[in-house]
């Protein structure tokens, strides 16, 4: 068989017939444990938001196995999509452009996603934008809360990432800080497993700590007066089993409120002090919180009250947005094709790969 | 009838195209890590090669494996969404039935293997070719190459898609006449075939429900089940 010539398809989304302020965008997450897909037109309305979560598959092992959450996408990915263009009341021919989170996650997840948009794209003959799964996250919050101003500091949190960054623009991000070692919602998801209060840990601890203790224990804030934006979980996380490890050979019951309490107060000054500190020092006007962690009410609380203090506007998303989704992504993937950005068919996935500036 | 069948459970990836039992194209290609950056690309140049559209196409074929597990995810994901997308037919046909239909003609019975990606490991099944079609004789194997001796039987043709593992398989069966490696590929035009005749008796698949074909649990899942510790 002779060689073929390989062509890449390019669009140019200028000559497209539509227009762009209603595009109709189909956004497609797999980048972890949920297989998502949403309608979003104008890269601002929500017309459905599909997310199946294989929470239940996951949590007997207390946290995400990648093969296990790469072969669910796989099984669900089509009806996944299906479901979020029948519920927007839309069908497929309404599509106009299809965006992907195509870099960072877990690479056989990310896979799955990638596959199902390139083939949209090139079947239907729509635009195709691969996304950083952490603009997604920023978007979320440009969703939730048009009056977003720009430039702000948004701290993204969730089980797979804790970034910092500096928003400057739209599509345009400088990153501030990152974790060294565990994300903020790994080391919730540990704790809460050395409890034996279940995955996931962010919602397991957040209520078991309401009945407990802020106070009662003392656990380090790591990094917290070291002069970088960078976070560290894993140290907290290891003083947190240290502490109360004596504390289970006496027989006596765990007072496991108030460990939750405690380590909650840690991990959330931690964030809340050093997101603010930079908010401070580059003169912006508000911060904004993502991800999975970002729907903890004490987390909520301390960022509102300490922006209050300091004459800074809090942002958070919709709880429903705060975890992976597709809306997020067809939000992020409106502004990039705002930018003229599109994507060849020969779009690969990056899992773990740097934010563009 | 135009069928577009494609496979990326081996090593190399196929994509091929039918019309009524006519070969029109059959691409082979290495991709051993970057598989989801060719297969839409190809799929595309394979078309123009053939002067179809992709609109000309009446159903897919899809194969679903065994082979590698981010592999067959490729394939399948493309697949069923080729047909989502087109609202045609597709069907899932199985990596060992497209090697075992490329050997119709060598032997009565054959033994296809192919690398399940670590070590010695490998999926194996035995056909019958004959005149009543192809049909899988027995499970499927999952376990070593050692192990292929007794599944084969004397006097056995073996049919390996991955050239190293024909020659391991040879070291373990030891000298001897009693046996024949074939080394091959499960190929585009080979499940655009299968599919074909199988959209032809109007039995398709229902292509969002199609899902590859692992044969073997994920290393966390056999732990949790207490298969393996
Ligand atoms: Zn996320």
């Amino acid at each position: 068989m002779s060689n073929y010539k390989i062509q890449s398809s390019k669009f140019d989304i200028w000559t497209l017939d539509f227009d762009i302020r209603k595009m109709l965008i189909l956004g497609i997450e797999t980048s972890c444990d949920e297989t998502a897909a949403a309608l979003v037109a104008g890269g601002r309305e929500i017309l459905s938001s599909v997310v199946a979560t294989q929470l239940d598959l996951h949590s007997r092992y207390g946290g995400v196995v990648p093969e296990i959450a790469a072969r669910r996408h796989a099984e669900l990915i089509g009806y996944v999509i299906d479901q979020a263009i029948v519920s927007a009341g839309r069908t497929l021919g309404d599509v106009e452009a299809v965006a992907v989170t195509a870099r960072q996650g877990l690479v056989g997840c990310l896979l799955v996603g990638a596959a199902a948009a390139k083939t949209l794209s090139y079947a239907r003959r729509i635009p195709l934008v691969g996304i950083h799964h952490i603009e997604g996250h920023v978007f979320a919050n440009l969703l939730s809360n048009p009056t977003l101003p720009v430039p702000h500091v948004c701290l993204t949190v969730s089980g797979g990432h804790t970034m910092l960054l500096l928003v400057e623009a739209p599509c345009r991000y400088r990153v501030l800080g990152v974790t060294l070692d565990d994300a903020a919602g790994e080391a919730f998801d540990k704790v809460a497993k050395f409890l034996g209060l279940g995955f996931p840990g962010g919602p397991a601890i957040e209520k078991a700590a309401r009945e407990g203790n802020g106070r009662a224990f003392r656990f380090p804030r790591p990094l917290l007066r070291a002069g970088n934006l960078d976070f560290s979980f894993s140290g907290l996380k290891t003083a947190v089993i240290n502490a109360v490890r004596p504390l289970m050979t006496g027989g006596k019951p765990l007072p496991v409120a108030d460990i939750a309490a405690s380590f909650q107060e840690a991990a959330v000054e931690v964030l809340v002090s050093k997101t603010l500190r930079v908010a401070l020092e580059t003169g912006v006007k508000a911060v904004s919180v993502t991800g999975g962690v970002s729907a903890n009410r004490r987390l909520r609380q301390a960022f509102t009250q300490a922006c209050q203090n300091k004459g800074l506007e809090a942002f958070f998303p919709d709880l429903s947005l705060c975890t992976d989704n597709g809306a997020m992504v067809a939000a992020a993937g409106y502004a990039r094709l705002n930018r003229g950005e599109v994507a060849g068919l020969d779009l690969d996935v990056v899992p773990s790969a740097l934010m563009e500036l | 009838m135009k069928v577009l069948g494609l496979d990326t459970s081996s090593y190399a990836n196929a994509i091929g195209v039918v019309d009524d039992g006519r070969v029109l194209a059959d691409f082979t290609y290495e991709a051993r890590t970057d598989s989801l950056q060719k297969i839409v690309t190809n799929i595309d140049a394979v078309l123009s090669e053939t002067g179809l559209a992709l609109d000309d196409i009446d159903g897919f074929g899809i194969g679903l494996g065994p082979g590698s597990w981010t592999g067959i995810r490729v394939g399948v994901t493309v697949g069923k969404m080729l047909a989502y997308s087109t609202g045609k037919p597709a069907c899932g046909v199985t990596s060992l039935e497209a090697l075992a239909y490329d050997a119709r003609e060598v032997a009565e019975t054959v033994c296809t293997v192919i690398s399940a990606g670590a070590r010695d490991a490998v999926y194996a099944a035995l056909f019958q070719t004959g005149e009543g079609g192809l049909s899988r004789v027995g499970d499927y194997y999952v376990g070593d190459v050692a192990g292929l001796a007794r599944l084969g039987g004397r006097g056995a043709v073996y049919v390996s898609a991955w050239p190293p593992l024909g020659e391991k398989l040879a070291e373990a069966l030891g000298a001897g006449p009693d046996y024949k490696i074939i080394n091959g590929v499960p190929r585009g035009g080979t499940i655009a075939l299968l599919s074909a005749a199988r959209l032809a008796l109007g039995q398709p698949d229902d292509a969002l429900a199609l899902a590859p074909l692992y044969l073997k649990e994920s290393t966390a899942r056999a732990m949790q089940a207490g298969i393996i510790k």
